[in-house]
C-alpha cells in the first residue's frame, strides 16, 4: 500500500457531503416518524393498520436516509457500498422472515398455552 | 479470583496428567530450542508482530495443524471408549464404569472435537491458505488490511488457546459442540465448561468476520490492472464466495452466543425453558450461521481442487463461467436451508418441504462443479502427483458425501435418524473431503511459500493410509446408522454392534499410521530441502499469478504490479514467450510496517474471555479497559508504513535470479523517514 | 538479447505496471468499514428476529405487556435528539469538504452534545421502568426488549467517545489521509445509528403500542 500524495480532502467521499441533503433528510425523517407517533398515540386506526402503516413509513425513511445519508448511488466512489448492501438486503430479509415463518407454525402447534398458565406454573 | 482456585487442576485425571506432561515436554523443548539458536528477537520481529500476509498465513495454518493434532486425539479416544465400552458386561477402568472415561469426560471430549475440528482446525487452515494465496492470485503486495489481518489471526489464536486452557484449569463444555439449550444454561450446567465453549467460539467468530472483511476488501479493492472479474483465478473467486457468506452469517452466530452468555451471565431469559424464553430461538439462530458456514468451509476446497486439477490435467478448466456461478448458487442456496438441522422441531408441513427442497438443490451447482472437474481432466494428461491425489480423493468423498446429504435431504428419513450416526458419517465425509483439498492444496502451495517441494515416498504413505482410515472407520458407522446407533454415546447397550465399532478401530490404526507419516513427511521434506528446490513455477504447469513470482515470495509479492492480459495470465505468458521477461529500473516499495498491537491484543482478549469464565470481575474490567486504550493509542500512530529501496529489491531480485534461497524471515524494509512538516 | 533490450521489450508489451500508484487509501479503508457495519446490521436483523420470535404472548410469562412497557412520545423525544446529532455530523462533513478546521470541531462538539442528551433520555426511561420492577430479567419478552435498546445505546456510547477522539486528531494532526478516512467511517458509523433507530422506534416502540 503506498501512501497517496493528493490532498485527502478531495477525495470523492468527502466532496460528496450535501449540506442541503442532510437538512432534507433531517426535516423528511423527523416528520414521517412524528407522523407515526400521531398513529399511534392517537389510536387513529385499528392496530392492524398500524403495524402496516407504520411498516411502510420506516420503509420510506429508511429509504430516504440511504440515499441521502449514506450516499447510496452508482457513482464509482461509491458503488461497491451500494452493492454490498444490496448484497445483504435478502439476507435480512430471509433471517428475520423465515424465522418468523418457522416459528409462527411451531407456536400454533407445540404453544397452545395461555399466558395464565405460563405464570402459574413458574411462579 | 472469581471461581478459581487450585481445586480446579484436574490432578486426579491420569489421561490429563499424562497430556500435561506432554504439553510440558514439549512447550520446553520448543522454549530450549529457540533459546538455544538464539532465535526470540526474529521470532518476536519477524512473526508474532508481522503484518505480512505470507507469514500471518503460515501461523494461522500452523495452529490449525496443532489443533487439528488435538482433535485427532479427541477423536481416538471417543472411537477406543466406544469399542471397549459395549454391553453390560464390558470392563471399566480408571473409575468409569465401562470403558475408560467417565460420562462426563466423555461429553467434554466430544464435544472439544467437534469444535476444535470446524473452528480451530478447519477454519484457520483454511484462512491461512486463503491469506497466503489470494493476495498473490490477484496480484497485489498485501491484504487490504495488514494490520487487521494480524488482529484476527491473534484473536484466532486466543481462542484456540482457551479451549487449550480448559484442558489444565478446569474443565470444558460436556454437550456437544453445538450446544444444547436449556441444558447449557447456568441452572444446569453450573461450571466453568460452558464458559469456555462459549468465550473460545466467540474469539474464533470475532477473529473470522475480521478476516472475512480483509479478503473480501482486497479483492474487490487490491486487483493489479487488467485483472477483470472475469480473469479472477476460481480460487479467488471461492474465496470471496466463502467469505462474504462469513461475513453475512458470524454476526448472527455471536447474537446467537452473546444471549446465551446473557442467560448466563444476568438471569435474562432468550432461551430458558419456561419465563417467556424459546429454546428453539437457539437452534434457530445458531444454524443460521451453522449451514451456511459448512459451506464456508467447502467452497474454498473446491476452489483448491479447481487450481490442483487444471495444473495436473495440464489444460484450462472446462467450464470457468459455470464455475463461478456455481460457488455464488452455492453461497446462496446456503442461506435458505438452516432448518434441516432440526426437522424434527415440529415446524409446519410445508416448513419442512421447503427446507428439503432448498437443501437438494445445493446438489445442482455442486454437480456442476464435479462435472467440470472430470471434463477438466478427461484428454487432458493426468500426472498423478500427492496434489492431484487428494484432489481426486477429494471429488470421491464429495460423491459419496453429496449423495447421503441428498438422503438426509429427506425431512421423512430424517425422522428417523436425526441425532444417528448415519448423520455423523455423512458430515465427517464432508469434513474429510475439505480435510483432503486442504492437504492437498499445502502440497501444491508449499514450495511456493517455502522455495521446496514436498517429497513424495512418505506424502504417499500418509495419503493412502488416510484412504484406508476413511474407509475402515466411516463404512462401518454408515452400517451403524442404519441400525439406528445415535451420536455421542458413551456407554454402547446393544452388544450386536461391538464387532463394528471394533472394526473401526483398524480404520483408526490406519489413521495413527497416516498421523505418523505425515510427520515422517515433514522431517523428511525438511531434511532434504536442498534436493528439492524450485523455482518460481514449481510444478512447471501452473497456470495462475502467482506462479509468477519466486518461490519463497519475496516480502513485496512482486517487484513490479504485474499488467493481466488474459484469464490464465502465466499460462498466457509462458505461451507468447515472455515468462523471463524483467522491466527494471526498481522503485521503491512502499509497505506496512511490523507492529505488536495485534498480538497484545490478542492476548487481552485472551485474559478478558479466561477471566469472565471464571468470573474474575476486576480482570475482566481491566483487560477490557486496556483493550480500549490500546485500540485508541494505535489511533494515534501515524508512521506504520516502511519502505524497501529500490536497491533492496534489486539485491533481493539478483539473489533470487542467481538461484539464492532468500529465508522468509530475512528483514527488510525500514520505517518511513517523518515527513518534515 | 541484452539485458536492455528484454527490459524494453517486457515495456512495450506492458507486462508491468511500472508505475503502480498504490490503492486508494480512503477508498479501500471506508468500504472495509462499511462492510462492518453491514455486520452490524446482520447483528441487528438477528436481534429483530430474536424480537418477532420473543414477541408473543407465551414470551411475557404473566409479566407487563408490550403496550404497558414502551412510551412512544418519549422515544420520539431520543428519536429528534438522535436525528439532531446525525445532522451536526453531517454539518461536520460539509465543513470538512471546506476544509474548515474550526467548523468541523463546533459541529462535532454540537453532535456530541446531542448524542450525550439521546443517552440521557434513554437512561432517564430504562430507570423508569427498572424502578416499576421491569427488568431483563422479568420475561423473554422483556429481555430483548431491552437487549435492543442497549445494545443501540451502546453504539451511541462508542461513537461519542470516537468523536472526541476525531476532535483531538484533527486539532493535533489536521487534515491527514488517515485522519479524514476515520471521520468519514465515523460518518458511516454514525449516519447508519439512525437507520437503526428506525426501526427500533417504529417495530419496538409504536408497534409495540399494539401489541
Amino acid at each position: 500500500m503506498s501512501a497517496s500524495h493528493h490532498d485527502p480532502l478531495s477525495h470523492p467521499e468527502v466532496q460528496l457531503a450535501s449540506g442541503r441533503g442532510y437538512v432534507a433528510n433531517f426535516l423528511v425523517t423527523t416528520l414521517l416518524m412524528g407522523f407515526g407517533l400521531w398513529l399511534s398515540v392517537t389510536h387513529a386506526v385499528a392496530p392492524l393498520t398500524l403495524v402496516a402503516v407504520t411498516s411502510g413509513i420506516a420503509a420510506v425513511a429508511v429509504g430516504v436516509q440511504a440515499y441521502l445519508l449514506l450516499h447510496m448511488n452508482l457513482s464509482e466512489a461509491q458503488i461497491w457500498h451500494t452493492v454490498a448492501m444490496i448484497l445483504f438486503l435478502p439476507l435480512f430479509v430471509v433471517t428475520i422472515g423465515l424465522t418468523a415463518w418457522m416459528f409462527h407454525g411451531l407456536y400454533a402447534r407445540t404453544m397452545i398455552m395461555s399466558p395464565h398458565i405460563g405464570a402459574f406454573l413458574h411462579r | 479470583m472469581g471461581r478459581l482456585s487450585l481445586r480446579q487442576i484436574p490432578y486426579q485425571n491420569p489421561i490429563l496428567v499424562g497430556t500435561f506432561v506432554f504439553a510440558l515436554i514439549l512447550g520446553a523443548a520448543i522454549v530450549g530450542l529457540v533459546t538455544y539458536h538464539k532465535r526470540w528477537g526474529v521470532l518476536w520481529r519477524e512473526w508474532l508482530t508481522t503484518v505480512d500476509h505470507k507469514k500471518i498465513g503460515v501461523m494461522y495454518c500452523l495452529i490449525g495443524l496443532v489443533m487439528l493434532f488435538r482433535g485427532f486425539i479427541d477423536a481416538l479416544m471417543i472411537r477406543t471408549q466406544q469399542a471397549i465400552a459395549v454391553g453390560p458386561h464390558s470392563p471399566g477402568y480408571l473409575g468409569a464404569l465401562h470403558g475408560y472415561l467417565t460420562p462426563f469426560h466423555a461429553g467434554q471430549i466430544f464435544t472439544a472435537h467437534g469444535l476444535i475440528m470446524v473452528v480451530f482446525a478447519a477454519t484457520p487452515l483454511l484462512v491461512g491458505l486463503m491469506n497466503i494465496i489470494v493476495p498473490l492470485q490477484i496480484g497485489a503486495r498485501d491484504m487490504a488490511y495488514p494490520y487487521l489481518n494480524a488482529l484476527g489471526l491473534w484473536l484466532t489464536a486466543a481462542g484456540a488457546a482457551l479451549v487449550m486452557v480448559s484442558l489444565f484449569i478446569g474443565n470444558f463444555a460436556h454437550g456437544g459442540w453445538y450446544g444444547f439449550v436449556p441444558y447449557f444454561e447456568l441452572p444446569y450446567s453450573p461450571g466453568v465448561g460452558v464458559d469456555y465453549w462459549l468465550w473460545a467460539f466467540q474469539l474464533s467468530v470475532l477473529g473470522t468476520t475480521l478476516g472475512s472483511i480483509n479478503l473480501i476488501a482486497t479483492i474487490v479493492k487490491m486487483r493489479a490492472p487488467g485483472m477483470t472479474w472475469m480473469r479472477m483465478p476460481i480460487f479467488t473467486w471461492a474465496s470471496l464466495s466463502a467469505n462474504l457468506i462469513a461475513l453475512t452469517t458470524f454476526p448472527v452466530l455471536m447474537v446467537c452466543l452473546a444471549l446465551l452468555a446473557s442467560d448466563r451471565y444476568f438471569g435474562t431469559h432468550f432461551y430458558t425453558a419456561g419465563m417467556g424464553g424459546n429454546l428453539m430461538l437457539y437452534n434457530d439462530l445458531f444454524w443460521v450461521w451453522g449451514h451456511p458456514e459448512v459451506y464456508f468451509l467447502i467452497l474454498p476446497a473446491f476452489g483448491m481442487m479447481s487450481e490442483i486439477v487444471p495444473t495436473f490435467s495440464e489444460k484450462t478448466l472446462f467450464g470457468y463461467a459455470t464455475m463461478v456461478i456455481a460457488s455464488f448458487a452455492i453461497g446462496g442456496v446456503s442461506w435458505g436451508v438452516w432448518l434441516h438441522h432440526f426437522f424434527t422441531m415440529a415446524a409446519a408441513p410445508s416448513v419442512n418441504s421447503f427446507y428439503s427442497v432448498t437443501t437438494m438443490l445445493v446438489g445442482i451447482p455442486t454437480g456442476v462443479k464435479v462435472f467440470n472437474w472430470i471434463f477438466t481432466m478427461y484428454r487432458g494428461r493426468v500426472r498423478f502427483e500427492l496434489p492431484m491425489m487428494w484432489a481426486v480423493l477429494s471429488l470421491f468423498l464429495l460423491l459419496v458425501g453429496g449423495l447421503t446429504g441428498m438422503m438426509n435431504a429427506f425431512a421423512t428419513n430424517d425422522y428417523m435418524w436425526h441425532n444417528g450416526v448415519f448423520v455423523v458419517a455423512h458430515f465427517h465425509l464432508m469434513v474429510l473431503l475439505i480435510a483432503a483439498s486442504i492437504f492437498g492444496s499445502v502440497e501444491y502451495w508449499f514450495p511456493k511459500v517455502f522455495g521446496f517441494k514436498l517429497e513424495a515416498r512418505w506424502g504417499k504413505a500418509f495419503f493412502w493410509c488416510i484412504v484406508l482410515g476413511t474407509g475402515w472407520v466411516f463404512i462401518p458407522m454408515f452400517l451403524l446408522g442404519f441400525a439406528g446407533m445415535t451420536r455421542r454415546l458413551d456407554y454402547i447397550p446393544y452388544t450386536q454392534w461391538g464387532p463394528y465399532l471394533r472394526v473401526m478401530l483398524v480404520g483408526m490404526g490406519f489413521y495413527i499410521l497416516a498421523v505418523a507419516f505425515f510427520f515422517m513427511h515433514l522431517y523428511v521434506s525438511l531434511r532434504d530441502r536442498a534436493k528439492n528446490r524450485v523455482g518460481a513455477d514449481a510444478w512447471g504447469t501452473s497456470r495462475s499469478l502467482e506462479w509468477m513470482t519466486h518461490s519463497p515470495v519475496p516480502a513485496y509479492n512482486f517487484a513490479f504490479v504485474p499488467q493481466v492480459h488474459a484469464r490464465d495470465e502465466w499460462a498466457w505468458r509462458k505461451e507468447q514467450g515472455v515468462a523471463d521477461l524483467k522491466s527494471g529500473p526498481y522503485r521503491d516499495i512502499h509497505m506496512p510496517g511490523n507492529t505488536g498491537v495485534p498480538f497484545v491484543l490478542g492476548a487481552l482478549a485472551l485474559a478478558l474471555a479466561f477471566a469472565l469464565t471464571w468470573r474474575i470481575w476486576w480482570l475482566s474490567g481491566l483487560a477490557l479497559a486496556l483493550c480500549v486504550a490500546v485500540v485508541i493509542v494505535r489511533a494515534f500512530a501515524e508512521d506504520t508504513d516502511t519502505v524497501i529501496s529500490a536497491q533492496d529489491v534489486e539485491r533481493a531480485e539478483r539473489r533470487y535470479h542467481d538461484g539464492e534461497v532468500v529465508p522468509m524471515e530475512e528483514p527488510m524494509g525500514r520505517p518511513t523517514p517523518r515527513p518534515a512538516t | 538479447m541484452s539485458v536492455m533490450s528484454r527490459s524494453e521489450n517486457a515495456r512495450s508489451l506492458g507486462l508491468w505496471d511500472r508505475d503502480h500508484e498504490g490503492h486508494d487509501v480512503i477508498g479501500t479503508r471506508t468500504f472495509g468499514f462499511w462492510l462492518y457495519m453491514l455486520t452490524d446490521a446482520m447483528v441487528y436483523a438477528a436481534l429483530f428476529a430474536t424480537f418477532g420470535v420473543l414477541s408473543h404472548v407465551v414470551n411475557l410469562a404473566g409479566g407487563p405487556s408490550p403496550a404497558a412497557v414502551v412510551h412512544p412520545v418519549y422515544a420520539y423525544g431520543e428519536t429528534v435528539a438522535l436525528f439532531v446529532s446525525v445532522l451536526a455530523y453531517g454539518g461536520a462533513m460539509v465543513a470538512l469538504k471546506a476544509g474548515n478546521k474550526a467548523a468541523l470541531i463546533g459541529a462535532l462538539g454540537a453532535a456530541m452534545v446531542a448524542g450525550g442528551v439521546f443517552l440521557g433520555l434513554a437512561y432517564s426511561d430504562i430507570e423508569r421502568l427498572f424502578h416499576a420492577g421491569i427488568v431483563p430479567q422479568a420475561s423473554g419478552y422483556l429481555s430483548i426488549f431491552f437487549g435492543l435498546i442497549l445494545y443501540h445505546a451502546l453504539h451511541i456510547l462508542v461513537g461519542m467517545v470516537w468523536m472526541l477522539v476525531m476532535i483531538v486528531q484533527v486539532m493535533t494532526r489536521g487534515f491527514t489521509s488517515n485522519v479524514v478516512y476515520r471521520l468519514i467511517n465515523l460518518r458511516l458509523f454514525w449516519h447508519f445509528q439512525a437507520v437503526i433507530w428506525v426501526f427500533v422506534f417504529t417495530f419496538v416502540y409504536l408497534q409495540g403500542t399494539v401489541l
